[in-house]
């Protein structure tokens, strides 16, 4: 196999490790899910203290225990969760750029707070891109550096452009870092067949706790508590659009996220706020989530601002 | 002349998206409604319209509200519909294809099964299956994986109680009232009649994928021996 000059090898892949950028976006009529980032707050921030352009691609690590060697000098930028990184041994808190050299070896723990961690690198990783992306999806075996949607693997390289000079490191001021612990208020959008489930099912939905399931993963964000009575309807399966909030017979909601399937037929109370998404994609399994209803206008306006923020 | 489709709805389906019902009924106008509904609204108002994703009976809009907020769009889709409403898409334009299968022995492990279940012989049930033309409700759950329906009353079964781990890519399936052939291995519940050696899903081809919502299907049977011949010439 051909050794490629300049990236990073990887030497432990960890819980697993995923290429993404912003996704795949106008195939779903295929049945070609979007993929992307869970955080994309997060990943849009690598990018921006590298002043890389958005549809830079990142690493999105999950969980932790992923090794890497720098086989190249880059300026790098971890942001999201904090996964206990060190550099050659020393600590690294996220939010910010450096640089790292030729044999630094990066080595991810285990989740101090957050969930996924997002490495950048300046000029993103050069990764072939498949339908227009190179956001790794598994259950489409597409994007990634195999090209077939597989996670990082032990010995992969991660190609970087060689870079000659050194960048100005940065650091986030505090106040636009997010906050993950503690429990988590999700604004859910009513659209889809909210109107099919009873006024009592709604008002019991936007009330009580759940729970983040640990079955949860990057097709949905499962969620346990007091069964929502679901109304007894057969639908033909329907297009899912992100954040879209499911009620199966079993009366536990889940929430459809990037690699979500294309189509479903289970009732749906309408939509999260994919600010809210993002924020719940750092949330390990058994956090305490609350649902609250928000007005279309509002979340518009709140999503317009974040997208208007880095130039989205 | 007017097309013959039910009345529709709009549901917001969050703050990118709208979803247009058109009824709740498995109706066989809409596959090729909605289909040229989709390319009127990719082509005539593409700089609103992102994306459209049609399924049995509805059709979703992907749309940038900084462009066009939910009242204009729907404006928007009601004067789309009109317009399609004017072409009344025909049945006539729909593409016709057929699709190769080899059914039974060790393609096919649940074909004894449906026979056993529907009472019919194993031949009656390749003939009711491959006899029936069939149309492309929806694609989706797996990228090229495509719903076909309806499949004849006398084969209609519930799904398998318990999933299978893996079925084979190509593997041609029914359940319910629908067929459809899995594009790649992936656990699934649906009974396996036969094998089909298309490729249902390539990213380096133009079009990815041999079917889209609103075509005709017929399934043909081969033997396993033309395998590699039907390979060739394709």
């Amino acid at each position: 196999m051909k050794e490629i000059a300049t990236g990073f090898r990887v030497l432990k892949k960890g819980f697993f490790a995923l290429v993404q950028d912003p996704g795949r976006f106008g195939y779903e009529h295929i049945g070609v899910t979007h993929g992307g980032p869970m955080d994309a707050l997060a990943a849009n921030w690598a990018n921006r203290l590298l002043d890389n352009p958005a549809s830079a691609s990142v690493l999105e690590i999950t969980a932790g225990g992923l090794e890497l060697e720098a086989r190249t000098n880059c300026m790098i930028a971890l942001t999201g969760g904090d996964l206990n990184l060190t550099i050659n041994g020393r600590p690294q808190v996220p939010w910010r750029s450096v640089w790292v050299c030729v044999g630094d070896k990066l080595k991810f723990g285990y989740p101090r707070l957050g969930f996924r961690a997002y490495l950048g690198v300046k000029g993103g990783f050069q990764v072939k891109p498949q339908l227009s992306s190179c956001a790794t999806v598994p259950r489409d075996q597409l994007g990634g550096v195999h090209g077939n949607g597989e996670p990082l693997h032990e010995g992969d390289m991660l190609p970087v452009a060689m870079q000659h000079e050194e960048g100005i490191a940065r650091q986030l001021p505090q106040r636009f870092m997010p906050d993950y612990s503690g429990a988590l208020t999700i604004h859910i959008i009513p659209g889809y067949q909210q109107q099919k489930f009873s006024r009592s099912a709604w008002q019991q939905l936007l009330t009580q706790p759940f729970e983040l399931d640990k079955r949860s993963d990057r097709m949905g964000a499962r969620m346990q508590g007091e069964a929502i009575t679901s109304p007894a309807i057969e639908l033909l399966s329907e297009p899912l659009s992100y954040g879209a909030v499911q009620i199966p017979p079993d009366g536990q909601p889940i929430v459809m996220l990037n690699d979500r399937q294309t189509l479903g037929g289970y009732p749906k109370v309408g939509n999260i706020l994919p600010l809210d998404g993002f924020a719940l994609a750092q949330r390990q399994p058994g956090t305490r989530i609350y649902f609250k209803p928000i007005g279309l206008t509002t979340a518009q306006q709140q999503m317009r601002r974040y997208l208007r923020f880095f130039g989205l | 002349m007017r097309v013959n489709r039910p009345p529709y709805s709009f549901e917001i389906a969050g703050v990118n998206a709208l979803l247009i019902r058109f009824g709740d009924q498995l109706n066989p106008n809409l596959p090729v409604y909605l289909q040229a509904l989709r390319q009127h609204l990719l082509t005539q108002y593409g700089h609103i319209v992102a994306q459209a994703v049609p399924a049995y009976t509805t059709l979703l809009v992907d749309y940038d509200p900084r462009q066009c907020r939910m009242y204009d769009l729907q404006q928007l889709l009601e004067r789309a519909i009109t317009e399609v409403d004017d072409i009344a898409p025909q049945p006539e334009s729909q593409r016709s294809i057929d699709i190769p299968v080899v059914y039974g022995g060790q393609h096919g492990p649940d074909l004894a099964y449906v026979a056993e279940q529907t009472g019919l012989s194993e031949e009656d049930v390749i003939q009711a299956h491959s006899s029936a033309e069939y149309l492309v409700y929806a694609l989706g759950f797996a990228p090229g994986f495509s719903y076909l329906g309806t499949l004849p009353a006398e084969l209609q079964l519930p799904r398998r109680a318990t999933p299978r781990q893996q079925v084979p890519a190509g593997s041609v399936a029914i359940a319910g009232q629908q067929t459809a052939v899995y594009p790649q291995a992936s656990p699934g519940g649906w009974h396996i009649l036969g094998y089909s050696p298309i490729r249902w899903f390539d990213p380096d081809s133009e079009p990815m994928t041999p079917l889209q919502v609103g075509d005709r299907v017929r399934f043909v049977a081969i033997a396993e021996n033309d395998i590699a011949a039907w390979k060739a010439a394709h």
